[in-house]
């Protein structure tokens, strides 16, 4: 009876927020919605991935092809049966969901066949070449479009669906990881060898990882085809899927908050970067010589130093105020140099930043923000209390 | 589908190995790193697109400005080229990995993949800031002293067919000069004739065409492979610098260092060899011939853009040439990297160029489910 109740309070809950976030979303202009949506396809993204990549250990490298494929599917079809199906276009938009699903998921079931082989490396670059492929054989076909791209003809503007396939997706990544199916997944990530001599059918779990990873990743395709209204063979390429790993990486493999907060982060963070205005290339060197000072601060202290927390934490902050001092100091005092003058483009940056943030990221946490941590409310009062550092009272 | 004109196969066959070359020189930096750290260095193909800049920029010192009318060149100018690029892509290299993946060496791979993809993306984007992108600059052809081609013949040209040609170019001939002279008598222009010059005008138009088809078909009667010269470069100091590196790393000492670290690292260092300053110079080598690579590219393709993705495509195509050879064997990349180059000439040849760019993929994944180590790699059996 317990159960049920948190089960649909739960529900209830994820209802409620996805109502809130369209709430919110539609007061905000028409730049800030799609910035909420494509957030929201990232989140389910990430998290779909981190099912084949973090829980299951199949590194795969071409989720985007996924995403292309569920987007092209709901794409097609509505072409083809949109006029004629006369249905509202909630229902519309979840059987187009379902069939984005489904036909990313057989697309799954085919990339996953190779895993069973290849690990590793060649995994990752076999799936790679998959994602290239089969957006290379999308462009090719004059009958979605080739190279110019498919357009979508209703356009929905659902965010609260966006954000309640997000939530499902964390909901069932969560939950499978609390029953003997997730372990098995978890048992095959550590060693394939001792979980099928264990019992673990080590094929049907990595099957099921790339079908459901890539069912969701479909779905998600078939939203973005439908808020966009047009979807293109440029919208899929390698880079899509390096930052979808990236995102599960950064968060931590295998972490389902780490892979949801990565991805929020990493995609408010380029776009943030879009209206950052010129200035002279002496302050980007400053800047990175702040950088670099605080990576090599922060790895000395994280080696060498193995006093209180407190202290700890003290120096890191010394450090971050010291980079962050030589970085202000020196930036006009370097652009009086008259080559270091110049003025930079903002805008360009964007990516620069990106790949800074990941670079530093890596060498200061390189098991990712989270590492294997989730989220609950025990790991929260624990960290709070500073890894044990004030004990409750007995 | 276009049908397949069997007579220009001999020259794709051979425009496909010299395309390989490049790659193989790409492939031989992967599969050095890979056999070494076990580690996809994705920003090997953005060393790769540095080397091409350093290519450009040494050429620019030398003179070949765009606006620059420099007339002929010499090999000098190639081997000051070469050498800068080779010495630039070298430091990049052994800087990369000193700073973003040796702290990652105790770490779990992936995050070193991670880390190569983010100064993969920092060298991309970052050198659009200082970097001349575009208009995407290219290196003046006229740098390039060996401009002309070497002909083999392999079936004669048709004489009939020639004569006929040259019956037809008097007849060609004589109906121009009638128009020209129609021309100059009435001052019409050649577009706006008036009803007595169009018969004169469609009689020369009539008489060209003929020529010039008579004149394709004697030229396509006889088969010959055009070898561009600097192209043939290209292909021998591939083979030449492969030889070296293979000799590196079979006979000498470092090399030995080389295979050691590649085993166990732990045990390598507990026999006194210096694993860091060994991989340290596996990147230098790997990256030394990425910028071979690079501008040679730029030089003997004439034309070549460059810009700050130069690298992306042929570093993709160069990791699976390494792969399809067999990761950590030397000739297998040089294999593998011609194969390569040869697989994408003939899908354009057969008419599918768009699929040019996805036949790399798709004759990797063949090959990694059949054979997954490799043409020339050996196949490890796992053990419990």
């Amino acid at each position: 009876m317990k159960f049920w109740l948190g089960r649909t309070g739960s529900i209830l809950l994820a209802f409620a927020l996805c109502a809130g976030i369209q709430l919110l979303a539609d007061q905000q202009s028409d730049f800030v919605q799609r910035l909420i949506v494509l957030a929201g396809l990232y989140v389910t993204l990430a998290v779909s991935l981190n099912l084949i990549n973090g829980i299951t250990g199949q590194f795969s490298m071409g989720h985007a092809a996924f995403y292309q494929i569920g987007a092209y599917t709901a794409g097609f079809i509505a072409m083809k049966f949109y006029a004629g199906a006369k249905l509202p276009p909630e229902l519309w938009m979840i059987l187009s969901l379902l069939t984005g699903a489904a036909v990313a998921s057989l697309a799954g079931l085919v990339v996953g066949l190779p895993s069973l082989r290849l690990k590793g490396d060649y995994l990752a670059i076999v799936t790679l070449g998959f994602g290239e492929i089969i957006r290379i054989i999308v462009q090719n076909q004059p009958a979605i479009g080739g190279a110019y791209g498919l357009s979508v003809a209703p356009r929905f503007e659902m965010i609260w669906l966006v954000w309640l396939l997000a939530i499902l997706c964390i909901a069932v990544c969560r939950n499978l990881l609390k029953t003997a199916h997730g372990l098995q997944f978890l048992a095959v990530r550590e060693d394939e060898v001792a979980s099928s001599a264990m019992g673990v059918n080590v094929t049907r779990t990595k099957v099921t990882a790339f079908l459901l990873g890539s069912a969701f990743a479909g779905a998600a395709g078939a939203l973005l085809a439908h808020f966009e209204g047009f979807v293109s063979p440029k919208m899929f390429t390698m880079d899509v899927s390096f930052i979808i790993v990236t995102m599960v990486v950064l968060g931590g493999t295998g972490s389902i908050t780490g892979a949801t907060l990565a991805a929020i982060g990493l995609f408010f963070l380029p776009e943030k970067m879009r209206d950052l205005p010129n200035f002279p290339l002496g302050n980007l060197v400053a800047t990175g010589i702040g950088i670099i000072i605080m990576v090599v601060g922060f790895r000395h202290i994280a080696a060498s130093f193995h006093g209180k927390i407190v202290e700890r934490v003290m120096r890191y902050l010394a450090i971050l105020t010291l980079a962050v001092v030589v970085a202000l100091v020196l930036g006009p005092i370097v652009s009086k140099v008259p080559t270091l003058g110049v003025p930079v483009e903002g805008a360009k940056l964007r990516m620069v930043v990106f790949a800074v943030t990941l670079i530093v990221l890596m060498l200061l946490r390189p098991q990712g923000i989270f590492a294997h941590h989730e989220f609950s409310w025990d790991w929260l009062r624990k960290v709070l209390r500073l890894d044990g550092a004030k004990k409750v009272p007995a | 589908m276009a049908g397949l004109e069997l007579s220009t196969l001999p020259q794709q066959l051979v425009n496909g190995i010299l395309l390989g070359s490049i790659y193989a020189l790409i492939a031989l930096g992967y599969t050095m790193v890979y056999g070494v750290l076990k580690l996809i260095n994705f920003a090997h193909g953005e060393v790769f697109m540095i080397g091409a800049y350093a290519a450009l920029f040494a050429s620019w010192g030398l003179g070949y400005t765009p606006n620059n009318a420099m007339s002929g060149s010499n090999p000098i100018n190639l081997l000051i080229m070469l050498l800068a690029s080779m010495t630039l892509c070298g430091l990049l290299g052994v800087l990369i990995e000193r700073f973003a993946y040796r702290p990652m060496r105790n770490q779990p791979r992936i995050a070193s993949l991670i880390t190569a993809i983010g100064v993969s993306l920092l060298l991309q984007y970052g050198g659009q800031l200082f970097l001349p992108s575009s208009p995407a600059p290219n290196i003046d052809a006229k740098v390039n002293p060996y401009q002309d081609n070497i002909t083999i013949p392999l079936r004669p040209v048709d004489g009939t067919l020639v004569t006929a040609a040259k019956q037809l170019e008097a007849k060609q001939l004589e109906t121009k000069a009638a128009f020209d002279a129609y021309l100059t008598r009435t001052k019409e222009s050649p577009f706006q004739l008036s009803v007595a010059g169009q018969p004169l005008k469609k009689a020369a138009q009539d008489a060209e065409r003929d020529l010039r088809t008579a004149e394709g078909k004697a030229e396509a009667s006889g088969l010959s492979i055009r070898l561009p010269k600097g192209q043939m470069i290209m292909l021998v100091t591939t083979v030449v610098l492969m030889a070296l590196l293979n000799f590196l790393v079979m006979h000498t000492k470092p090399g030995r260092a080389m295979r050691a670290a590649s085993h166990d690292f732990d045990a390598a260092s507990l026999m006194g060899i210096n694993v860091n300053s060994t991989i340290t110079f596996t990147f230098l080598i790997g990256s030394a011939l990425a910028g071979a690579g690079a501008m040679m590219n730029a030089t003997f393709l004439s034309g070549t853009k460059i810009d700050t993705f130069f690298g992306m495509l042929p570093g993709v195509k160069a990791f699976v040439a390494a792969v399809l050879g067999g990761i950590g064997n030397i000739p297998g990349a040089v294999l593998g990297g011609i194969l390569m180059g040869l697989a994408e000439t003939l899908v354009v040849w057969a008419g599918y160029d768009s699929y040019r760019d996805a036949i790399a993929f798709i004759v990797l994944i063949i090959v990694l489910l059949f054979k997954p180590g490799g043409l020339l790699g050996s196949n490890k059996v796992e053990k419990v």
